[in-house]
């Protein structure tokens, strides 16, 4: 079942743990959402005053947003809003952080996990990494980057795109008095921490700062509010298309059944040709741009093949 | 099969015929596209000078688009640029022209039909009739209702949109030195019709002032120029989605199983849930939404199961 | 299933038959002369797609909107043998 529905969840009141991990000794975590399957999770994690470890890699993607403090990793100094992905593999320079540190730390193949090494993996795909500060260095853009489209006053700053799955992680902000008359639910999963801000959706209430959600496919949404705005962190773990409608006690798998008809109708030969027997093939279809897309751990993960189950489960 | 693919086809060294049909005596025609299982047939159509009929309905939705001249329709003046959608069963004043007049007559459903009357039919869906004059009353609009998105210097005016399958109606313009490297196909058939100027793609060169073309699903179009700009008459059948890629040689099946290969990995749950057994169901997954879209003749139609096919 | 108007449609009658006999058989000629057209195009398009994955690799392809994209040599695709078709 991979994560659970998370929502809402404030850990401001949660105490820290030692995260007593290899390659995390000296940090605490909170854990936001963990999938049971793969290990994968979101963390919120606090580097200490004087943590330190050496360089290395781990065997899944990881992201990492800092929301206080500094860390200094290889030659970089992330601070406040620093953004980074590092595929899975990719080596990074020793860690250090002297006056401490807190950041979301998310790893989306498998538990955390740190192995000493100088040297990337062989089968590293560093040219998907990224480091940078988001607060600094990224444009705010409209929200308009789907159609149909949140309403103005909802902008996003984008920190990373997977173009096999169409993934993203943002930051959003709302504006004060934003409002949005309408309920949405998506094809992906969706997660967000509120950075600071409180808004409101009409099935969850209030989400203040440190607010999150981890809300899996075709859960209804919205509407929403913001009375004196607010600015978040992002994710999806695939293509996120808003469906609207104003429905308040439809079911997930009513939603689901309408995503299906709107792609019977609205792509008829694409979904006969889906729904022909024959079709539901273990690595999905053939594409001559991506030839090599069925290998990729995140698309394997959405279709229930993850590289790294969880295997006592 | 439904409609050919016919493309480039360019219309104006062609004669026009009679339409010796019922409720069209009067006008001339030449038949653009022709869908050889229901008749449902793009037109271009020449009113002459005193073309006159009663108030009557089609059997079919019915669109227009006046190119030039004039006609009253009713208590309407439909000029040049003039676009009406008319649904099935709504039944229009009458009509006659006398200078004449030149339009793209479609319709969706079967062959031109036309029966006398003055009142709609009982199951006629009034509600999605649409007349207006797309020169004078649409607004020119960024290209970017799809995404991703054409580049800048295409411009439309959405003249029709159904909420069911999301076929769309629409003038579009190029701007002159209009460029876009890329080679687009979408899942939907797609048509235009050159108005006025000429615009370019790679597999099919130039298309000029009266060129046409019916495109079905997973055809590869582009790249794309224009020189000097061009203003066109265009439909889609249902959802526009915009596929580029830069392979010049990839075939239909292949662009279909990449298309497949996206939804496969951007809406994952989505396409298991559609690839399961038993969910290849003749009329389409239920939608609270829309209860009753299964019985929307365009939806039976885009699935094979028309209401009006030629036995 | 509820009954939509064009359910309603009566019978077709001789004459529209007759025109669509008429329209379907021109319609075959016309596809026809449009792919013999096509395919003498063929040697002018080769230059085209030429011209065309140059540009992809030098000014980029257009990813969305006026986003370009140059493409890597190892991206650009190959010509398959079988013919190639640009009307179906």
């Amino acid at each position: 079942m991979a994560r659970p529905h998370i929502e809402p969840y404030v850990e401001l009141n949660q105490p820290f743990k030692k995260l007593d991990l290899n390659g995390f000794k000296g940090s605490e975590y909170k854990v936001l959402s963990l999938d049971v399957d793969t290990g994968a999770c979101t963390l919120k994690v606090q580097f200490k005053n004087g943590f330190k470890r050496n360089p290395g890699l781990s065997y899944s993607d990881m992201e990492l947003f800092v929301l206080e403090g500094r860390v200094k990793v290889g030659k970089e100094t992330w601070g406040r809003g620093h953004y980074a992905f590092i595929p899975a593999g990719m080596a990074i320079g020793a860690m250090s952080s002297a006056q401490g540190a807190e950041v979301l730390l998310m790893f989306n193949d498998s538990e955390p996990s740190f192995y000493e090494s100088d040297k990337n993996h062989q089968l590293a795909l560093t040219q998907a990494h990224v480091s940078m500060n988001s607060y600094l260095d990224a444009p705010w853009t409209s929200g308009a980057i789907v159609q149909p489209a949140a309403s103005n006053g909802c902008m996003i700053k984008l920190l990373h795109y997977d173009p096999l799955s169409e993934a993203i992680t943002f930051l959003y902000t709302l504006t004060p008095e934003f409002m949005q008359d309408n309920i949405s639910y998506h094809d992906c999963c969706e997660e967000s921490y509120h950075i600071w801000g409180t808004s409101w959706m009409m099935q969850f209430g209030d989400l203040p700062t440190g607010g999150y959600f981890w809300r899996p496919p075709y859960i209804n949404h919205g509407s929403f509010r913001s009375k004196r705005g607010c600015i978040a962190f992002g994710r999806t773990d695939s293509k996120i298309h808003n469906y609207f409608h104003f429905n308040p006690w439809s079911s997930q798998a009513e939603n689901m059944a309408r995503s299906a008809a709107h792609l019977y109708r609205q792509r008829p030969m694409m979904y006969d040709w889906v729904a022909s027997d024959g079709h539901n093939h273990p690595h999905g279809p053939e594409d001559f741009e991506h030839a090599h897309y069925h290998d990729d751990a995140q698309i394997r993960h959405l279709h229930g093949h993850p590289p790294s189950p969880i295997k006592s489960k | 099969m439904a409609r050919p693919h016919i493309e480039p086809y360019v219309e104006l060294d062609t004669p026009y015929k009679k339409l010796d049909l019922n409720g069209f005596k009067g006008s001339e025609y030449k038949a653009l596209s022709l869908d050889i299982d229901t008749g449902a047939c793009t037109l271009k159509v020449q009113f002459n000078n005193g073309f006159k009929r009663k108030p009557g309905l089609s059997y079919s939705d019915m669109e227009i688009f006046v190119l030039e001249g004039r006609i009253k329709v009713g208590k309407e003046v439909w000029g040049r640029g003039h676009h009406a959608f008319v649904p099935a069963g709504m039944a229009l004043g009458a009509m006659q022209s006398e200078p004449g007049a030149e339009v793209l007559l479609m319709f969706n459903d079967s062959e031109p039909s036309f029966y006398e009357s003055d009142k709609n039919h009982q199951l006629a869906l009034t509600a999605a009739f649409t007349s207006l004059n797309s020169y004078q009353d649409a607004p020119w609009a960024p290209a970017t209702l799809a995404n991703p998105s054409v580049a800048s210097g295409c411009m439309l005016k959405v003249l029709r949109y159904d909420p069911i399958t999301e076929a769309c109606s629409f003038l579009y313009c190029m701007s002159p030195e209009y460029a876009q490297d890329n080679i687009s196909y979408h899942d939907c058939a797609e048509e235009s019709y050159h108005i006025w100027g000429t615009s370019w793609m790679m597999q099919f060169g130039d298309l000029p002032t009266g060129g046409y073309f019916w495109r079905p699903p997973w055809i590869n179009h582009g790249a794309f120029r224009c020189e000097r700009g061009t203003i066109a008459f265009g439909r889609t059948d249902s959802k526009l989605h915009n596929y580029f890629h830069f392979n010049p040689w990839s075939n239909p099946d292949e662009n279909l199983h990449r298309a497949a290969a996206h939804l496969y990995r951007q809406r994952p749950t989505l396409f298991q849930w559609v690839a399961t057994d038993g969910h290849n169901h003749p009329h389409g997954p239920d939608d609270f939404e829309y209860p009753h879209y299964h019985d929307d003749a365009q939806v039976r139609h885009l699935h094979g199961h028309t209401p009006n096919e030629i036995k | 299933m509820a009954k939509r108007v064009q359910d309603k449609k009566p019978k077709r009658s001789k004459s529209a038959m007759a025109w669509l006999e008429e329209n379907i058989a021109e319609q075959k000629l016309r596809y026809k002369a449009i792919v013999k057209e096509m395919d003498e195009l063929a040697p002018t398009r080769a230059r085209w797609y030429k011209e065309f994955l140059e540009i992809c690799q030098t000014r980029g392809t257009n990813v969305t909107g006026d986003m370009r994209r140059k493409i890597a040599k190892h991206e650009v695709p190959k010509k398959p043998k079988r013919k190639d078709r640009v009307v179906y």
